[in-house]
Formats: C-alpha cells, structure tokens, sequence
C-alpha cells in the first residue's frame, strides 16, 4: 500500500511537469495547427539558463524568472522568423520547420553549456515522510505552481477576452478575421504562452530529472503524447494526459519494470491513436475547424 | 454613400472570377447582390471585406479609400461581415461571441458597447434567454441571428451579408429579412448577397443583378423581378421556383420596401 502511494505521488509529480509540456502544444495547435516539436527544447533550455545563472551567483528566484523569461522571448522570435512567414502552413510543413528549430536548440545548448546533465537547486531542499511515503519539498512546488499555472492558463482561455479571441481563432479562423482578430498576433500570443508554460516545467523539473542540451527529446515527446490523450485542443485533456502519463510510467517502473518506463508514453499513444484519435478525454465533435 | 466599389477584379491565384464590379451603396440603403451559385457573389463579399486580395478597383467605406485593407483594419474603419454558413464560434456561448463581435470596439466606451448589445438583443430576443448556452447547440435560424448579432456588435457603418438565408425554413428567412429591413431603417447600411431572390427582392431599395463575374443588372426591385431576363436567365431558375412555390411571391416582390418587410413579418 505505501508503495503504490510512493508511485502514485512521484507519477503525479512528474505528470505535472509532462501536463505544462502539453499544455504549450495545445496552445500552438489550437491557434495555427503547428505541431511544435521544439516545444521539449523550452524545457531544456529553461533549466540550462537557470543553472548556469545560477552557478554565476545569481539568486535562484531571478535566475528562474531570467529563465523562463529569457525561454518566453526565444519562442516569441522562433514564431516571428520561422512561422509568420510561412504563406500556407500545413502541419507537415510544421513538424519540418519546429523539428529544424528543435535541433538548432539543441545544438545549440550543447555549445552553449557544454555535454553534461545538471540539476537545478531545488526551490526547498529536502523532504520529510508521511506514512512510510517520502516526499522531497521540490515535488509538492512542483504539484503546487504546476496546479497553480494550469488554473490560470484554463481561467485566461475561459474568461479573458484575449483568451477567448484565440479560441475563436482555433474554432473558426475566418469568422476570427472578419470581428478583427489578427491571426498573427493570436499565433505570436501563442507562442508566448507555450514558451512561457515550457520553461516553468522545465525550471520545475530540473533539480529533481536533471537537466542536459537532450533532455528536451524526451520531455518533448512526453508532453506530446500527454497532449495528445487530450486530443491536442483542450488545456484540461492535456493536463489530465500529463498525469495520467505520469502515474502510468512510474506504476510500470515499479511493478514491471524500470526499462519498460519509456515505452509506456509510446504504448499509450498508438493505443489512442489507433482507438481513439480525438483525445481519450475529448469529444469527437470538437474537431478543430 | 456608405460603400462605394468601382472596377473590382479579384480572383483567386490565376483564376479571375470578378471582373469589374461597380456597387454602390447610399446611407441607409439596403441593396441587395443577386444571381445563381457561381456568380461570384460570394467573392465579391470576400474581396469587400479583405479576405480576398483585389486584383484592381478601390473600396471607399464612409467616405475612406479602404482599398487594399485586410479583415482586421476593415473591421476597425465599420464594415461588418456576416460569412456564409453563419460561422458562430461554436465551443463559445452566445454571450462570448457577442463579446468577440465586439473586439476592435474593445477599447471604445463601454456605454457604446452596451448599445450595441441592447439593440441587438432587441432585435434578435430569441438569443437573450440562450446568452449562455454554447453557440454550436443553437438552431440554424438562432445561429443566423447570432452572426448578424455579432457582426452589429462591431458598430458597423456598413453590414454586409453572405446568404444569410441558405438553409433555414421559410418562416425564419422572413423574420431574418424584416430584421434586416428594421436595420435599413435605422439607418444602417446594408448589402446582402443572396441566391433566395423572393427575399431579397422583398425588402431591397435597390437590387444588382450579377452573371459570371459582371453586374448585368441593376435597378429596383419592382422593375427587376418583372424582367423576364430576372426570372430566366440569371438566377438559374431560382426566381421561378420561388414564384411557383406561394402565391404571395408576386406580392412580396411588389415595390414600397417597408411594406415589403412588413408583409414578410406577417408571413410568420
């Protein structure tokens, strides 16, 4: 019993992070159809930013607001060069142009900050136990500010009128124009936010996975798939995809094996997508338009 | 004059589909652009509100070269655009998409905003009780008040229609057509583009009859729905149908544009 209470609580954790991940792809997909594939490169490149501030001897909070700051920016001048100009953007189109940015990145991180994983400081060191099941201070931050982040993302799409014109840019583009909404300030807006949501999971997850110039391939296809249990258009299904991920790897890691851990993301999504493609949360009718 | 258009071409890619439409549209006027599926109707309300790039011509709006402007601008200077098939945002709730109706008035005054909303729901007091509901569960007709509804949010000059009447029941074609006449009347100015001619011609001041990309028609409604080239040629035998269909259709197409839009009510 307090080992499936361990699993449950260190899935839960780790599907938070996956569940931010997914919701920076729900929130491009939405707008513009682009499938980012550079979205797991925020993550990685928010940690790195954040460690190496960091190791410079800047407090952890402003080297984590220079992070995700500094990720948000990056994903705002990605959108600008590489998919404003883009005249018809296909979803192909996308995944050739995202996956170019995605490998530039990493690239580029490798120069940057060198081969090695590091990890972030945690925001609260340590951890303490609670009936046989420890828990480390940095899961419950993460569980908090990820919870924290959902809400607010979910209350800015539901009740603001910049939230709500970029739904009405995912549900119908062109009635969108015609009241005056600018697509291209909707995809930019975009961008923002799943730079912005990337970096705090990747700041999240750094002092507890570890941080390397690859670490955004994996994170990147967790969230993808996480996202894609939502049927890549609901911020609740992907936060929803994100645990339910979450839980199921460690689950796996701890009653089958750890090797199998990795598999399961990939096992779950050829289930979906062979059974149910609109999302194991999402209704068949919401197709995007 | 409230819209003015000369010499339009557009087209899309090397595909010409209009070629030099001349309409104008005075304060208050409601003109109505008629003529079978592939006229290039359609077109023309896309080329007028931005989608669609002009080839050449100009677009003056109240007064204002507006050529070459795209959606958002158009929307900004007072065209609304009504699009075919309604295009409500349907996840949304009726009230929300008033609210977006209303985006390039976002930073105008509340006061003007609120305006807009009572005269529409005056207009339309199907929605009030649905402002909740989500606009995709909402009847074809509902979903046709509401398009119109959101595109008066955007305090227009102009409002141009898409068929507002493709595929709602006769009754409802006739409420949406006195709402538009009810518009007219407080001075709005309208052009609706529309294969239903019985309906058009019922509340129209003046009537443009377009063929292939031209306007080869244009006058009155009284004069024009006795034309026989009206009813043969250009409509694709769809003034003839209409005609056969009720007896009041030579009635409703009489002149006198008010009492046009009134007899549509009393249709109901």
């Amino acid at each position: 019993m307090t080992d499936l209470l361990q699993l449950l609580f260190a899935g839960l954790s780790q599907g938070a992070v996956y569940a931010l991940v997914a919701i920076g792809f729900v929130a491009i997909f939405t707008v513009s159809g682009v499938i980012n594939l550079a979205q797991g490169e925020f993550a990685a490149l928010a940690g790195l930013v954040a460690i190496s501030a960091v190791g410079s001897g800047l407090p952890l909070l402003a080297a984590v607001v220079l992070a995700v700051v500094s990720v948000a920016l990056v994903a705002v001048i990605m959108e600008r060069l590489v998919i404003f100009p883009v005249k018809r953007m296909t979803t192909l189109v996308s995944l050739i142009l995202t996956l170019g940015v995605s490998t530039g990145l990493k690239a580029l991180m490798l120069l940057v900050y060198g081969p090695n994983a590091e990890g972030l400081t945690p925001l609260t060191p340590g951890g303490f136990s609670l009936g046989g099941v420890s828990i480390r201070y940095q899961e419950l931050w993460i569980l908090l500010i990820a919870g924290v982040v959902s809400l607010a993302v979910y209350w800015f799409y539901e009740r603001t009128l910049a939230g709500k014109s970029l739904r009405a840019c995912a549900e119908q583009p062109v009635a969108a124009r015609l009241v005056g909404i600018s697509l291209t300030k909707a995809s930019l807006l975009s961008f923002l936010i799943a730079g912005t949501v990337g970096a705090i999971a990747g700041v999240l997850a750094s002092p507890l996975y570890f941080t390397s110039w690859e670490s955004g391939l994996t994170l990147g296809l967790k969230g993808f798939v996480a996202a894609t249990l939502g049927g890549l258009i609901s911020v609740r299904g992907a936060v929803l995809g994100g645990l339910l991920l979450g839980v199921l790897e460690t689950l796996t890691a701890g009653y089958i094996s750890t090797g199998l851990r990795d598999a399961v993301a990939f096992l779950l999504l050829i289930i979906v997508l062979v059974a149910r493609p609109a999302g194991i949360f999402g209704r068949t009718a919401e197709a995007r338009v | 004059m409230s819209l003015g258009v000369r010499g339009l071409h557009a087209g899309y890619g090397r595909l010409a589909v209009l070629h030099g439409i001349d309409l104008t549209a005075g304060e208050g006027e409601l003109v109505a652009v008629i003529g079978a599926n592939g006229a290039g109707k359609s077109t023309l309300l896309r080329a007028l509100s931005g989608l669609l790039p002009l080839t050449s011509g100009t677009v003056h709006l109240a007064g204002t070269d507006v050529t070459g402007y795209g959606p958002e601008k158009l929307a900004r200077t007072g065209l609304a655009h009504v699009p075919e098939n309604r295009l409500v945002f349907p996840s949304l709730s009726v009230a929300d998409n008033l609210v977006l109706g209303g985006y390039t008035r976002r930073r105008g005054p509340a006061a003007a905003r609120k305006e807009a909303r009572d005269r529409a729901m005056a207009l339309f007091p199907r929605l009030e009780p649905r402002l909740e509901q989500a606009a995709g569960t909402l009847s074809g007709g509902e979903q046709q008040m509401l398009a119109i509804a959101r595109g008066l949010m955007a305090q227009p000059r102009v409002l141009v229609l898409d068929e507002p009447s493709v595929g709602l029941a006769p009754r409802l074609v006739g409420e949406i057509f006195s709402a538009l006449g009810q518009l007219r009347d407080d001075g709005l100015t309208l052009v609706v583009v529309e294969q239903n001619a019985r309906a058009a011609f019922a509340v129209a001041d003046r009537v443009s009859v377009m063929d292939r990309g031209r306007v080869v028609l244009e006058g009155d409604p009284a004069a024009l729905s006795t034309d026989p080239r009206v009813a043969g040629g250009f409509l694709g035998g769809g003034f003839a149908a209409d005609a056969d269909a009720g007896a009041d259709a030579a009635g409703a197409a009489t002149p006198g544009v008010a009492s046009g839009a009134t007899r549509a009510t009393e249709r109901t």
